[in-house]
């Protein structure tokens, strides 16, 4: 792929989003918007949901473990009481990849499970940032999995791709314990007098002809990563650490930055091919990471009624125990097939169960629409019985 | 005779010092020399070691002919590790699920003193314990071997990845019409396939050359494989003194950032970074889809450390040959009359120091690509 050396000012110069600033960007590219992206724009814009956390629960979750033991995910079991529960959402036994993937694209992937490649098809980030106007730093991805799962924050269709991709955090790459030492060991940057900041400004802006990279806005990125390694992140432990690393970088995201849509990608219930303990172990853990992050939405009170939940598992796990007493994913039972989808915010219904089959690729448009875009090329559809 | 006397003289000229004596080395088989300059250099040193030149090495090779680089790097033993570095990347046999045992470790040695074919290589990477926990289940595994070792898509080869997940459950059957009933049966079938020397060649040609392989050429090159896997080597010769890797090095990517961390470490320190340093830093990098802002974090983090070593301000007596220098080394590429005519009167600022000009390159989207 051409290296795009725009691609990265953009991102630097977009993560520095002014609040003022963004609302009346969005109202202008509301009217420029074509018709059918105006009218969703529009009819979010009459929700009280103003920003969705959506979870990729992922790592192979059966409901058996979450909804079929209530007491391993009590934060879920809340949520679902205030909200709504889809008892039969549909996956695709894709590999983890292509099924995490196929929530965000609203189509079915088929990817090689190490498959580290973007997809072909626009990503829900991209379909939000497109049509509702959205700058990158409204969009964020926190995921646990690594390189593959950067390959999340866009696509690559002709109409989407890098320019409408999600900000991508890996909580366990950027914030590990190991890494932080090595910052330690070297050092921190030192921070460059106005003047010098501005002469290499103009240095860098020399360089092929391109534009000058903001210097202010670098040092805003750089001071967030600096200030996430010294705030416990990188210490977090255990079985689940780099899930717990993800929920607790999106905790930090959303109290701090208050982006439009949070995604986190979890992981490490894929254990349970060698361990069925460690499995319900780190879901668990999971279900209580994820507890803090509810506490703290409902604490901010610019979040707390504004706030959307979506969370559900890529897929299951087998019906019955391997050889080594885990769960493998791959006998095409219902345990594998279907999962449960839960929903909570603002606009949703309260304590309601809906037994229909829906689908994993129905959270795409759903999110979309919540924020105001429209996922034209996704085959899913709005999840039913959602709202109020 | 006057005339073939003049392409020797030219020849040697070409070559430098010591041109004629190499010119006539039996193990140099490619026509007319490609003398390497910054951006050949750089571009083949991170293409057969990914990292860039050590000084030395670039005083060493800079005007010598292509050819008689890969003559040398081909047998040393740094081309094969990273070789098997990229392999195990691809599998994603990083970090936690890095195979950590000696049949595995030997393997660079061994394919430098060509003891061992790739084909053998990978099928060891494939059979260490590694590859079986990054890959849990016969589901996975399978799954694994028929995407990334033969390049198939499970869901249009659903038959055989039941008879493959079978077979991996100990039970008999026909894997790519070959029989076995074991989990080593299934891998030393899948690997024996013609499909898995598909994959690689053409996976391989995409990595060196950074186009699709012609068709034609590709089918010819699977031919050859076959007969003799030793082939390997041969053709990654050709591969770099083609005039398709010429385009390569014109058409610069995105450097993945395990390149980006070796460049950085060997343009700024002089030395490559242990593999601790490297896996750390890696690790963090992988983490981000835009990794510019955190490039440009550690770069400043590496300069403002005081180990880099750059002349004092009024040391420089020649500021446009310092910064034409640092162009080159760091760019592989001269800079433009504008940009050094920029950076030139910049420097002369006072607040400007040597700092600031390492900065800004090291920093720019330019130099994370390669």
């Amino acid at each position: 792929m051409p290296h795009n050396p725009d691609r990265s000012l953009e991102r630097v110069s977009s993560f520095a989003s002014d609040r003022r600033a963004f609302v009346l960007g969005a109202a202008a590219g509301a009217l420029a918007l074509p018709a059918l992206g105006r009218g969703s724009l529009l009819a979010a814009q009459e929700r009280k949901t103003k920003h969705v956390v959506l979870v990729a629960f992922a790592g192979g979750v059966r409901t058996r473990e979450t909804f079929g033991a209530p007491s391993n995910v009590p934060t879920l079991e809340a949520l679902a009481k205030e909200g709504v529960l889809y008892k039969r959402v549909k996956s695709s036994n894709l590999g983890h990849f292509g099924a995490a993937l196929s929530i965000f694209t609203g189509i079915s992937e088929a990817r090689g499970i190490r498959e580290n490649a973007r997809g072909g098809d626009p990503t829900l980030f991209e379909y939000v940032r497109k049509d509702a106007g959205l700058r990158a730093s409204d969009v964020w991805i926190s995921t646990s999995g690594g390189a593959q799962q950067t390959n999340f924050s866009y696509g690559l269709h002709p109409d989407y791709g890098a320019r409408y991709g999600a900000n991508t955090v890996d909580g366990d790459g950027l914030f590990n314990a190991e890494f932080k030492s090595i910052l330690d060991a070297w050092g921190r940057p030192k921070a460059l007098p106005a003047k010098e900041a501005e002469l290499l400004g103009r240095l860098r802006g020399a360089i092929g002809g391109g534009s000058a990279g903001s210097v202010e806005d670098s040092a805003r990125i750089e001071k967030y990563i600096l200030d996430e390694l010294t705030s416990g992140t990188a210490d977090i432990r255990g079985a689940n650490a780099a899930d717990a690393k993800a929920i607790r970088v999106a905790r930090n995201l959303l109290v701090l930055f208050k982006p439009k849509l949070v995604s986190i990608v979890l992981q490490q219930a894929d254990a349970a091919h060698g361990s069925y303990n460690g499995y319900v172990e780190i879901v668990r853990r999971n279900d209580e990471a994820l507890g803090e992050l509810w506490r703290a939405v409902r604490a901010d009170q610019e979040l707390r009624d504004s706030t959307a939940f979506v969370i559900l598992p890529e897929f299951g796990r087998d019906a019955d125990l391997n050889s080594r007493r885990g769960l493998d994913h791959g006998d095409g039972s219902n345990d594998l097939e279907y999962v449960t989808a839960t929903c909570w915010g603002p606009d949703f219904a309260r304590n309601r169960i809906v037994e229909d089959d829906v689908q994993a690729i129905d959270v795409c448009p759903t999110v979309c629409e919540l924020l105001g875009a429209s996922a034209t090329k996704a085959r899913g559809k709005r999840l039913p019985k959602l709202f109020a | 005779m006057r005339a073939a006397a003049l392409a020797l003289a030219l020849f040697g000229l070409a070559f430098g010092a010591g041109g004629e004596a190499r010119a006539q080395e039996a193990s140099t088989e490619a026509a007319p020399a490609r003398a390497l300059d910054d951006a050949a250099l750089r571009a083949a040193c991170f293409d057969l070691l990914g990292r860039p030149p050590l000084e030395a090495e670039r005083t060493a090779w800079l005007g010598r002919g292509r050819h008689e680089f890969l003559d040398h790097w081909l047998s040393q033993c740094e081309t094969w590790s990273h070789w098997v570095e990229e392999q195990l990347y691809f599998f994603l046999l990083i970090d936690n699920f890095r195979p950590e045992n000696e049949r595995v470790e030997e393997l660079p040695a061994l394919l430098a003193t060509e003891k061992l074919d790739v084909r053998t290589a990978i099928h060891r990477i494939a059979l260490s314990p590694s590859f079986d926990q990054r890959n849990p289940g016969a589901d996975t595994f399978v799954t694994v071997v028929m995407e990334q070792l033969n390049g198939l898509r499970v869901q249009k080869n659903v038959r055989e990845l039941e008879v493959g997940k079978g077979m991996y459950d100990g039970r008999p059957g026909m894997f790519f019409g070959k029989s076995g009933s074991t989990q080593a049966d299934l891998l030393r079938i899948a690997i024996d396939d013609r499909s898995f020397v598909q994959q690689l060649v053409a996976r391989e040609y995409r990595r060196i050359v950074r186009t699709e392989p012609d068709k034609a050429e590709l089918a010819l090159n699977v031919r050859r494989f076959q007969r003799d896997p030793a082939v390997f080597r041969a053709l990654l010769r050709e591969w770099m003194l083609s005039v398709a890797w010429d385009a390569r090095v014109r058409s610069r990517t995105n450097a993945p950032n395990r390149i980006w961390i070796e460049a950085l470490y060997v343009d700024l320190l002089g030395r490559q970074p242990l593999p601790e340093e490297s896996r750390r830093l890696r690790t963090a990098l992988d983490g981000l889809s835009d990794t510019g802002p955190l490039r440009s974090v550690l770069a400043r983090v590496l300069i403002d450390s005081g180990q880099v070593k750059l002349p004092d301000k009024a040391e420089i007596e020649d500021p446009t040959q310092w910064i034409a220098g640092l162009f080159t080394r760091l760019l592989g590429r001269v800079p433009s009359t504008e940009e050094l005519r920029t950076f030139v009167t910049v420097f002369h600022e006072p607040e400007c120091r040597p700092h600031t000009v390492l900065y800004a390159l090291v920093t720019h989207p330019e130099y994370q690509t390669y």
